[in-house]
């Protein structure tokens, strides 16, 4: 019994990780060949269906740790998919004049290559039960440079809609109410780059851990 | 009998070791380390016995008031204790006087000073008769908490790490302060009188309750900090086993009832689920304690903190 169910596991694991590979290479195909073809104004509409798709499933990834379908623990990936679908939906999504800026090719380009790598690598270890070492190594360490790039865009992004944000008093609430409740996107908005001062350097130095111990394991085996 | 000291990594802390009489206490020993560390003072240190490598079980923590002796399972010329460094300490009073001290002076700065101004709110502001009794109420509850602190509360540790003084000021002075923010907000809105009547006069008889709570569980202990963890019983303790806790959470509900904040729900919740946590430990650790084996009472059987629902 208790290999059927294992087995299940990994093939709805392969299947999420592939399926979500597919997005994500769609969004870096689209965005370079755009980024060729037409400039960095266009980007986000070309590639805007697989991203909302791709990086929207990625919340399945926290209900996949809650049941214990995966080892991850919560407490990194909620960070991480928190600020993803925060600049997805609360930035570019909601602040159209945003989307033009040269800086969301360098998010959608470091987002989508670290994501091909990630889900092929977690496709393949479930699928054939190990990963080749130079995929893991791949997965490893081009964080080294795509999370600099990838949260130097995600802030920058937030920092320049600001302005838009403070004009369309978009999704705020008012006093008075019968609740006595108020909220500031714009204000909120400056307290999420606040937390990524001590946020990025944790989430870095996580990696490096997982990195450490991930690359020692394979030496040993 | 000579004490080896030793580091969890291994390595000797006090070298050579100590020399201490047979019949010397843990305290003894922690002052002889002290004396020879000069920075470890004796509530900062954890000294417990080796655990064989490899093993899963808790280490045996040494009470300062027993006897080297006791520790001692059959050699008593020799024995190694592993030191842990528990950080600088601060005592539990001046910890809970800090975090209470900053609701009870930031909350009446909302009240009385015209703050709101600089969130761009100019002119008048009226203040309705629930924002009084808010700040009556508020005020009340940190100025008794501050009193049970100093006169009521027996700790059965005496002191706790100093970055708990940070950890928890920030958690009391942030939600103090945005919670009194929106209760003295000039477009605050107040409930009805009747709500706000029930709220408050539950509450008021909550924080009743849970002051003698306060002086039932100060009298399972002796002035001079012995009793450690004791059975606790009568009044609402019969029935559930931190209802010191249970009336403290109630006493905000009233509160919030009375005065319909989102803040003050969100604090509430939180607050809540802390106390859920230590209830919960308290709990174990009690029935752990009290497992009717060898003498010692049953612990009996009670709710946790909130009836009917835990």
């Amino acid at each position: 019994m208790a290999g059927v169910f294992e087995l299940l596991r990994r093939l709805y694991l392969t299947l999420y990780n592939w399926t979500v590979f597919v997005g994500w290479a769609q969004v870096l195909f689209l965005a370079v060949r755009t980024l060729k073809e037409s400039g960095h104004e266009h980007v986000y509409n070309s590639v805007e269906k697989p991203l909302l798709l791709a990086q929207t499933a990625a919340v399945l990834e926290i209900l996949h740790g809650l049941v214990g379908l995966v080892r991850s623990p919560i407490t990194a990936t909620l960070p991480q998919i928190g600020s993803r679908l925060y600049v997805t939906w609360g930035i570019l999504y909601s602040f159209p004049e945003i989307r033009t800026h040269f800086l969301v090719s360098s998010l959608v380009i470091s987002w989508s290559i670290t994501e091909i790598i990630r889900y092929s690598f977690f496709g393949t270890k479930e699928a054939l039960g190990f990963a080749p070492s130079w995929l893991m190594w791949l997965r490893y360490s081009t964080f080294f440079l795509l999370y600099p790039t990838g949260i130097s865009s995600e802030v920058g992004l937030i920092y320049f809609a600001l302005p838009y944000i403070k004009k369309s008093d978009k999704y705020c609430v008012r006093m008075p109410n019968t609740w006595n409740f108020s909220f500031d996107y714009f204000y909120a908005a400056i307290l999420v780059l606040g937390v990524y001062v001590p946020g990025s350097p944790h989430m870095y130095s996580y990696m490096l851990g997982q990195r450490k111990k991930a690359l020692s394991k394979s030496k040993r085996e | 009998m000579k004490v080896t000291v030793v580091s969890r990594s291994g390595r000797e802390l006090v070298k050579g070791g100590l020399e201490l009489n047979d019949s010397a206490s843990v305290a003894d020993l922690q002052e002889a380390i002290y004396k020879r560390t000069k920075k470890f003072y004796p509530s900062r240190q954890r000294l417990t016995l080796p655990l064989p490598p490899g093993s899963k079980d808790r280490p045996i923590v040494l009470n300062y008031k027993k006897s080297l002796k006791d520790y001692c399972d059959g050699n008593s010329d020799n024995i190694t204790v592993v030191f842990k460094d528990l950080g600088p300490q601060v005592s539990y009073r001046t910890l809970f006087f800090w975090e209470y001290l900053g609701p009870l002076i930031l909350y009446p700065v909302f009240y009385f000073f015209p703050v709101y101004q600089y969130f761009g709110y100019k002119g008048e502001r009226v203040i309705h008769p629930v924002q009084t009794y808010a700040l009556c109420y508020w005020c009340f509850h940190y100025f008794k908490r501050i009193m049970e602190t100093f006169f009521v509360h027996r700790f059965s540790h005496a002191t706790s790490p100093l970055s708990n003084v940070f950890r928890n000021c920030a958690y009391y002075w942030t939600f103090g302060s945005y919670i009194a923010y929106y209760l003295n907000h000039p477009l605050y809105t107040p409930v009805s009188d009747l709500q706000m009547k029930i709220g408050f006069g539950f509450g008021l008889i909550c924080q009743v309750a849970n002051f003698y709570c306060h002086i039932l569980l100060r009298n399972l202990r002796t002035p001079d900090g012995s009793g450690g963890y004791q059975i606790p019983r009568g009044f609402l303790f019969n029935i559930v086993t931190c209802a010191n806790y249970t009336t403290e959470i109630y006493q905000w509900l009233g509160f919030t009832i009375a005065t319909q904040t989102v803040a003050g729900y969100a604090f509430l919740v939180v607050a809540a689920m802390i106390m859920t946590n230590w209830a919960l430990a308290k709990h174990r650790r009690l029935k752990k304690l009290f497992d009717g084996k060898d003498g010692r009472p049953k612990y009996p059987r009670r709710w946790v903190i909130l009836p009917p629902f835990l």
